[in-house]
């Protein structure tokens, strides 16, 4: 029932095991390689990944430059997201589906604001197997109207509804919004703030998912896998995508531009506050600031090590322990924002904002102790160190910027710049953000919620 | 749905279906559907869940021009009168627009059934290695 012959992989990996055996059976104390880094190649225009570790398995990732970011149409990115693994002209959905688990693997598709994955995770034999099924599916899926009816509009209305349900979803998605209107201000879910499968259709999805998995838009990144094996399977089983994207889309590729202001919506269920400031870009971008990172891990909200709050600001200094605070440094390719989240009860969230505010004010005048920067510091370097080890993170970091710039993203430089980041320059990053113009987002109770002036901001 | 049928094997033989097509043809026109306006497709018999889905995957205007269709042809009936000759249905005009949809639901749902009746089998290159 699989289209490649066995015997020839058996063959394969024969010849593979002397490399792989020893490793695998390193001793506890032997150290691994430790190499973050990915070896990139181009295989037929076709831009691949991966970095090779002891293990046996294998993940494999079609990274697209297909994220809501870039879709001309709302909704686009969620419909090739859902089209994914579908029947194509050699399979159908079920034999896919059936022949995945006979080989115990695990496929998912997923979208950020920059980037449509496709995974597959499975044992590190099956790698050919995947590689065609990947190039199956961004060359020939077919777009059929019944299965958008049948099976695409019925996963867009439900996470139409997980949205709908979650008011800190919808305060994210309006901060980023707010902050930078089109492109990477579109919400990544089917909001409501969008007529989202007005423009819907399986031809216009067809049509996109020539765009977006034409050779210079995707890129493979496999985490487990021989580098040549890869570059052998990718140059053979992707023939038939398109080499160039059959329209030039300039939907989402102009530098973003901060705009910044406040939006309030009612919810019934539950209360978010988003406050968001201009941040980082990825350090490939323009706008690259490692002292925004620290100015996050410094603001915190969650603790990283249990029975403590931790120790960061807002850790400490929030309303109540029901109250949920995080702040994060969202990072995309040319713009970034830094944002606190609140959520919990309306009184303390309202409280824990005049708060946030405050402290930013507090980090600005220097009134801190420096044992508190040494601790951002090291929280913000493993932080980063961490997400890039971790394989789906890594994953998407590094096809998105094979894309972007035909490289992997160099994980070891990003933590050097936070290592070289000055108490002076959080400081002053803090004072940068009070003059800029915020972006709030209320969502809940809006007669309790504050407006943004009353905490002192400038929208 | 489908009825064991013997025109894959005529199609296939040029020579015999240059002797069975006008046969066809005359049989087609005395069958009489055509003079109500229909076309073969929507004589077809709908009371199961395969036709049922291959009816719900019919574009909006064919499903649409489908109900008109039967509509008329019932008036027809109930009136006990054929169309003006000017409405029949013409021999161009009688296609397949369900039976194509019908054979790929069928082709679906053979797949899964043999797809539960398949017999697994250990890859011989894994058998020794454990995975």
């Amino acid at each position: 029932m699989f289209s490649r012959s066995t015997a020839c992989r058996g063959a394969q990996r024969a010849a593979r095991h002397a490399a792989v055996r020893p490793s695998q059976r390193r001793g506890l104390a032997a150290p691994a390689s430790g190499s973050f880094q990915y070896q990139s190649g181009d295989a037929n225009g076709v831009k691949f990944a991966s970095r090779d570790y002891a293990g046996a398995t294998t993940t494999l990732a079609l990274v697209a430059k297909a994220g809501t970011r870039y879709q001309p149409l709302p909704g686009l990115t969620e419909a090739l997201q859902h089209f994914a693994f579908r029947s194509t002209d050699r399979r159908s959905t079920l034999r896919i589906v059936r022949e995945s688990e006979l080989l115990g693997a695990q496929l998912s598709s997923y979208h950020t604001r920059e980037a449509l994955v496709l995974e597959a995770k499975f044992l590190r034999d099956d790698l050919p197997y995947y590689v065609e099924l990947f190039g199956e599916v961004a060359a020939s899926t077919k777009y059929l109207p019944h299965v958008y009816l049948e099976e695409v509009l019925p996963m867009l209305h439900f996470s139409h509804k997980q949205f709908l349900a979650n008011p800190l979803d919808m305060a994210i998605n309006s901060a980023h919004g707010l902050a930078f209107h089109r492109g990477l201000g579109n919400p990544t879910a089917s909001s409501s703030s969008h007529p989202y499968t007005k423009y819907l259709e399986a031809d216009t999805a067809e049509w996109f998912s020539k765009i977006a998995y034409a050779k210079p838009n995707f890129a493979l990144v496999a985490n487990g896998a021989e580098h040549s094996e890869l570059s052998k399977w990718t140059s053979e089983f992707f023939d038939g995508v398109p080499a160039s994207p059959i329209e030039q889309l300039t939907t989402g590729t102009e530098q973003t531009k901060y705009h910044g202001g406040q939006e309030r919506i009612a919810h019934d269920r539950a209360n978010a506050f988003v406050i968001a400031f201009p941040g980082s870009s990825s350090p490939s971008g323009k706008f690259y600031k490692p002292e925004i990172a620290v100015l996050g891990s410094l603001l915190g909200g969650q603790s990283s090590i249990k029975w403590s709050s931790g120790f960061s600001l807002l850790g400490n200094a929030k309303a109540s322990p029901g109250t949920s605070v995080k702040t994060t440094s969202a990072i995309y390719s040319d713009a970034g924002l830094l944002y606190t989240a609140i959520t919990g009860n309306a009184e303390y969230v309202a409280q824990t904002a005049k708060t946030t505010v405050e402290l930013i004010q507090k980090i600005a005048a220097g009134d801190i102790p420096q044992e508190l920067f040494q601790k951002a510091k090291a929280a913000a370097k493993f932080k980063e160190l961490e997400y890039g080890q971790d394989t789906t993170a890594g994953l998407v970091y590094t096809g998105s910027g094979l894309i972007s710039n035909n490289q992997p993203y160099q994980i070891d430089e990003v933590a050097k710049a936070i290592d070289g980041v000055t108490e002076e320059a959080v400081k002053s990053a803090a004072k940068s953000l009070l003059e800029q113009k915020a972006s709030v987002s209320a969502v809940g109770d809006l007669h309790v919620l504050p407006f943004a002036e009353d905490l002192g901001l400038k929208v | 749905m489908s009825a064991p049928s013997l025109a894959p094997f005529i199609l296939k033989r040029p020579w015999l279906q240059r002797w069975v097509a006008p046969l066809a043809k005359w049989y087609g026109n005395a069958a009489g559907y055509r003079q109500l306006g229909l076309r073969a497709d929507d004589i077809l018999p709908e009371e199961n869940d395969v036709v049922q889905l291959a009816l719900k995957r019919l574009p909006p205007k064919e499903a649409y021009d489908r109900v008109f269709r039967i509509r008329r042809a019932f008036q027809c009936s109930v009136s006990h009168q054929l169309l003006p000759k000017s409405e029949w249905t013409k021999q161009e005009d009688d296609t397949p627009y369900l039976s194509n949809i019908i054979k790929e639901i069928e082709v679906e749902m053979a797949e899964r059934e043999d797809l539960e009746a398949m017999v697994v089998q250990k890859r011989a290159a894994n058998a020794s290695s454990g995975h």
